[in-house]
């Protein structure tokens, strides 16, 4: 028998109370809104992304409790790029979210789901002429990110023979860092000013719109009160000097959900803002520089904070080894292919029951063979058995859209409705689905 | 000169705890059926009046009727001893100061207590006249002479009582005593009552401790009866069962003081007058007073019928008379302990509330092993107040679950000192989360802090409670939240049950301003009724002497207020047919927040809605069942429509104020610019 360095582990005195131990070191979960893990498992396979109906239509609730309680006139545009399967983007749509697209796929996937066109927002850096045309003729909210898409629209104005409301993307900064500067005209240095002065100027477009989005994550609601003053203090600007009458402000999203940032040491329910502390820095801003003027109609681009903590991925032990460090590893049938958020994320995961044995230093690895595929790197974990569920969350956010499907076909994603019925909203990906786009030219096919 | 003239009538009003001016005029003529004693009447009050003239305290006799009523007792009193003449007006006058004096050093040493002199300085001062008297020959004494004329021939017990009545103005004739009883019957039937029930309750007593139901008839002081009845049965107490069984009571002992004090004083020959009133009325409020007894009459109306019919309009629209808070968080949140609850909120602590967020009825998610399983631990605490932070503290750390923090059991916290005196402790807040510092002025609906789990916290929760001292923990007071949602239900100044689901209401910036009406604002519709134009209402926004606000439309005066969670109607004077007088019923109250397809419930004053007579009867009768004078009525709020029984009004959505109000057959009224 080879050698393996002993592992030491603090032993915790549990003492009993009406609560149980109070010092709980095993978090469980085994059931999703009621429903079992190992029972949505064997239905429908492992690796499994689960969404619960119920925690997006309360998080919904309370984001727009939180707005609409302070400032009536609010709308939630659902971000398609955060999660566009077509059932979760329904739920959305079903609670009064109109849909924001950032390319042309994500304009017609809005479309086929039967979003009109003035139900839909439409930004990003890079909009293709035609898909400009059709959002256009469709009466979509335009944001225009550059120069050159107001040429571009000025020419279908031209053509159709109509002035196009617009609105433009508005960088600035907010006092926080990384200041995103790359999309929309800059506020401070009166590049978005000139932009709005070039419109004019043109005659052809009809400012109706103010929209900026100062990154993500955002952990200081503050910024966006300061963010909020200055498209306040912009739309004053331009209704006096040009006459415009701007409808709306969009502020975009990047409210942080609660995710652990790798290297922050305190809880997402301390540091991260809650909704009221959005909606007040925000809406006390709109007060603040109305300038008795009416209010415009606000525009919400959430998308991380009302459904990351929606979806949870389940996962299944498939292996475990003791590396020579002696720290335990365990092999996943899930890793980093379906989870993007695992660079900057330390997951919350929970075991399917409490395991005898005491915590040790564990390592959490997918099931790609890279060396790279590290769902976590250090956690404490007691002795787990082959096919342990773990649930990794939250995940519903950006790790959908952005899974990859490399040596594994995706897994199917489920949806656990509000009576605690599983619906299959995602079929697993087969050979089929994924050679069907695939062509071998004739001259080397296999024989 | 009108009100110069009614001015005057005011005191003799006011010996009968009246303020009508005509009861006032009637009673001032009624004294000269002994023209001794209206005469040195009037010249008290002119003393009184030219004294205080003369030492610049005009003021003084304006603002406080004591002044006057005392004076005039004192020379109505004289008046029944001495023919007037040179040497009693010069008595007179020099009671009249001497009364001002007594007046002004009671007043000032009783205020401190809140306690009235009633006619105490009256009382004192006529002792001192008549031990005087004794020696001054010079006046004329009239007090064998008879005025049998004024004595009608009924059954002694019931002249007993109209003699009684009369004798509170030295008139102990039948006649005096029937002018005035059925001047009380015309101003209130609850005060003409209470003289009655009051009168006969004293007799009763009188007779059964001297064993002569005649003795007892007779007495020259059984008027005493029938003003502590008055006093208690509806002046100073409200006009309830429980206060007339005070107001019995204190006949009782007024009996026993009006036979204690005639043995003693008639010794020296010294009338007592209304001495046992004041001994028995001085005491009695001064407890009632300092125990904040429940059923004092803290504004004190033209009579008992309006005084008890604004109190229980106010506590059926408002509640009782305690701290009003909002609630200390947004959304949706669950009573986990209410007062007197069953874990910790008992004795000095008992008036608490612990708040939790629950789903599927779990405070918590999976095995709510940690702090952050708790659906409320991090949520956002909001100032249900506006007012000073008096102390904090934030640096506990929140418990693991399962133990609690028994040293700093209040764990972080923050106390707010209210601008209405009261202070707010809210408890058990995250480590750190405390965004506001101490002295700083907060803003109701301000967020403070965050839900935590620190102290004597066994799982995270809100504890809130209301104090009348800053210190921490200190014993709590009643109290009740201005206005939450529970099942699409609005109340107001209510209390949730424990467990019940309740969502907070944030006072919305857009309403506050849209109903925000300042000085001068203008509100003009064309009125129509069956599709035609009638005419043009304007109502315009004015204010009283009091800085009341209110709309007029010239004529008629509707008062509003704002209180910054909801707007409200409070009260109407005028033509209850008016079209003003419709907006109170439309829309007696409107939230100040965004809500939809939501109702509430609010009580109608009867006199918008009920006629004269029923009113009446109501008011009367509301003494013995006070609910019987209580209209509630259902209203819905749809897309900025209000919709009741009445009709419907719509808010305006591009100015302040309402665009359309319709009600009855086909009236409406539509904004015009």
């Amino acid at each position: 028998m080879s050698y393996t360095k002993p592992t030491i582990n603090r032993v915790d005195f549990a003492m009993m109370s009406k609560y149980g131990s109070p010092h709980k070191t095993q978090k469980v979960r085994s059931s999703i809104d009621g429903v079992d893990l190992h029972e949505l498992t064997k239905e429908y396979g492992s690796p499994l992304f689960v969404f619960s109906q119920r925690d997006i239509e309360d998080k919904y609730r309370v984001l727009k409790d939180a707005f609409s309680s302070r400032y009536p006139n609010v709308q939630f545009g659902w971000s398609y790029k955060t999660n566009y399967l077509n059932a979760i983007c329904s739920i959305f749509h079903n609670l009064g979210s109109c849909a924001e697209v950032v390319s042309e796929f994500e304009y017609q996937k809005a479309r086929a789901l039967g979003i009109e066109g003035k139900d839909i927002i439409f930004n990003g850096p890079y909009k293709p002429k035609e898909a400009l045309r059709v959002a256009v003729e469709e009466g979509a909210k335009i944001h225009i990110d550059h120069l050159f898409e107001i040429n571009d629209l000025e020419e279908i104005a031209k053509e159709l023979g109509r002035t196009i409301p617009v609105a433009i993307r508005v960088n600035m900064d907010t006092g926080i860092y990384p200041q995103w500067s790359r999309f929309g005209f800059n506020y401070e240095s009166g590049e978005a000013y000139d932009a709005i002065k070039r419109i004019h100027s043109g005659g052809l477009l009809k400012l109706t719109g103010l929209h900026s989005h100062i990154g993500t994550f955002m952990l200081e609601a503050k910024a966006y009160g300061m963010e909020t003053a200055k498209l306040m203090q912009l739309k004053n600007r331009v209704e006096k000097e040009f006459g415009y009458e701007i409808e709306y402000i969009d502020i975009g999203g990047g409210f942080a959900s609660k995710n652990r940032l790798k290297g922050v040491y305190q809880s997402p329910e301390v540091i991260v803002p809650t909704a009221d502390d959005y909606a007040q820095a925000i809406t006390d801003a709109i007060y603040s520089y109305s300038n008795g003027k009416p209010l415009p109609k606000l525009y919400l681009e959430t998308g991380r904070h009302l459904i990351d903590e929606a979806g949870y991925l389940l996962t299944t032990v498939e292996s475990f080894k003791r590396f020579p460090d002696a720290k335990k590893g365990y092999v996943l049938d899930a890793g980093v292919n379906l989870l993007y958020t695992s660079t900057w994320y330390d997951f919350n995961i929970e075991l399917d029951r409490h395991y005898n044995g005491l915590n040790e230093a564990s390592m959490l690895n997918g099931p790609l063979c890279m060396n790279i595929d590290i769902i976590s790197e250090h956690i404490m974990l007691p002795p787990l058995d082959r096919g342990t569920i773990l649930t990794i969350s939250p995940v519903g956010a950006y790790n959908v859209t952005q899974s990859m499907q490399f040596i594994r076909y995706r897994p199917a994603v489920v949806l656990i409705d509000n009576e605690g019925k599983s619906h299959l909203i995602k079929e697993k990906e087969n050979l089929e689905t994924i050679n069907q786009n695939e062509v071998i030219p004739e001259h080397i096919k296999i024989k | 000169m009108k009100n110069k003239i009614s001015f005057f009538f005011k005191p003799y009003a006011a010996i009968l705890f009246l303020e009508n001016r005509v009861a006032g005029g009637l009673l001032m003529l009624l004294t000269f059926i002994n023209p001794d004693i209206g005469i040195s009447g009037v010249f008290a009050l002119l003393s009184t009046i030219l004294f205080a003239e003369f030492s610049q305290m005009r003021q003084a006799y304006l603002e406080h009727g004591f002044y006057l009523y005392n004076s005039l007792l004192v020379g109505m009193g004289v008046g029944y001893l001495f023919a007037p003449s040179f040497e009693s007006f010069i008595l007179i006058f020099l009671l009249a100061v001497l009364t001002f004096l007594f007046s002004f050093a009671l007043s000032t040493l009783f205020s401190y207590y809140k306690i009235p002199i009633l006619s105490l300085p009256f009382s004192i001062v006529t002792i001192v006249a008549y031990l005087a008297s004794l020696k001054y020959s010079g006046l004329f004494s009239t007090i064998l002479q008879s005025h049998a004329i004024y004595t009608l021939n009924l059954p002694l017990y019931i002249n007993a009582y109209f003699k009684s009545l009369g004798g509170i103005f030295f008139l102990p004739y039948t006649i005096s005593g029937i002018v005035m009883a059925i001047l009380l019957l015309s101003v209130s039937r609850i005060m003409f009552m209470m003289s009655i029930i009051g009168f006969y309750f004293g007799v009763g007593v009188h007779t059964l401790l001297i064993d002569s139901w005649v003795g007892a008839l007779n007495d020259h002081y059984a008027f005493n009866y029938i003003l502590i009845s008055l006093a208690l049965g509806g002046i100073f107490l409200l006009p309830t069962l429980y206060n007339y069984v005070i107001a019995l009571l204190g006949v009782a002992l007024g009996v026993i003081l009006v036979d204690a004090t005639q043995v003693f004083f008639n010794y020296y020959s010294i009338p007592i007058f209304t001495l046992p009133f004041n001994m028995v009325i001085i005491p009695m409020l001064f407890l009632l007073g300092t125990i904040q007894y429940k059923g004092f009459n803290k504004i004190i109306k033209k009579s008992p019928e309006e005084s008890l019919s604004y109190y229980l309009q106010t506590l059926f629209r408002f509640g009782p008379n305690v701290a009003n808070i909002a609630l200390p968080f947004s959304g949706n949140w669950n009573v986990y302990q209410g007062f007197n609850g069953k874990w910790t909120h008992k004795g000095a602590w008992r008036y608490a509330y612990d708040f939790v967020i629950e789903k599927n009825g779990k405070s918590y998610d999976n095995e709510g092993n940690f702090p952050q399983d708790y659906y409320c631990f991090g949520q956002s605490i909001i100032s249900p107040i506006s007012g000073y932070v008096v102390s904090l503290r934030g640096d506990l750390v929140d418990n693991i679950i399962g133990t609690v923090d028994r040293i700093n059991n209040w764990g972080n916290y923050i106390v707010i000192r209210s601008d209405l005196g009261f202070y707010v402790e809210l408890s058990h807040l995250m480590q750190h989360s405390i965004l506001v510092k101490e002295g700083e002025y907060i803003h109701l609906g301000q967020i403070i802090a965050k839900c935590g789990n620190s102290g004597y916290s066994p799982q995270p929760h809100l504890h809130i409670q209301v104090q009348y001292l800053p210190t921490l923990g200190s014993a709590t007071i009643p109290f009740r939240f201005l206005i939450y949602k529970s099942s699409n239900r609005l109340f107001f100044h209510s209390l949730p049950n424990e467990e019940e689901s309740i969502s907070s209401i944030l006072p919305n910036k857009f309403l506050q301003m849209q109903l925000g009406f300042v000085l001068d604002d203008v509100m003009r519709f064309e009125y129509y009724k069956e599709n035609e134009l009638i005419g043009i209402q304007e109502w315009k926004v004015d204010m009283n002497y009091l800085g009341e606000f209110y709309f007029t439309d010239s004529k008629n005066r509707l008062f509003f207020y704002n209180n910054d969670s909801y707007f409200y109607f409070y009260n109407y004077e005028g033509d209850t047919n008016s079209i003003l007088a419709k907006l109170f019923l439309l829309a007696p109250r409107i939230p100040l927040s965004n809500l939809e397809d939501i109702s509430y419930q609010d009580t109608i004053p009867i006199k918008l809605i009920e006629s004269k007579f029923k009113r009446t009867l109501l008011e009367f009768f509301s003494t013995f069942i006070p609910n019987i004078s209580r209209r509630d009525f259902d209203y819905k709020i749809t897309k900025g429509t209000i919709i009741s029984s009445f009709g419907t009004i719509t808010l305006d959505k591009s100015s302040k104020g309402f665009s359309k109000i319709t009600w009855g057959e086909n009236n409406y009224l539509r904004r015009i610019s």
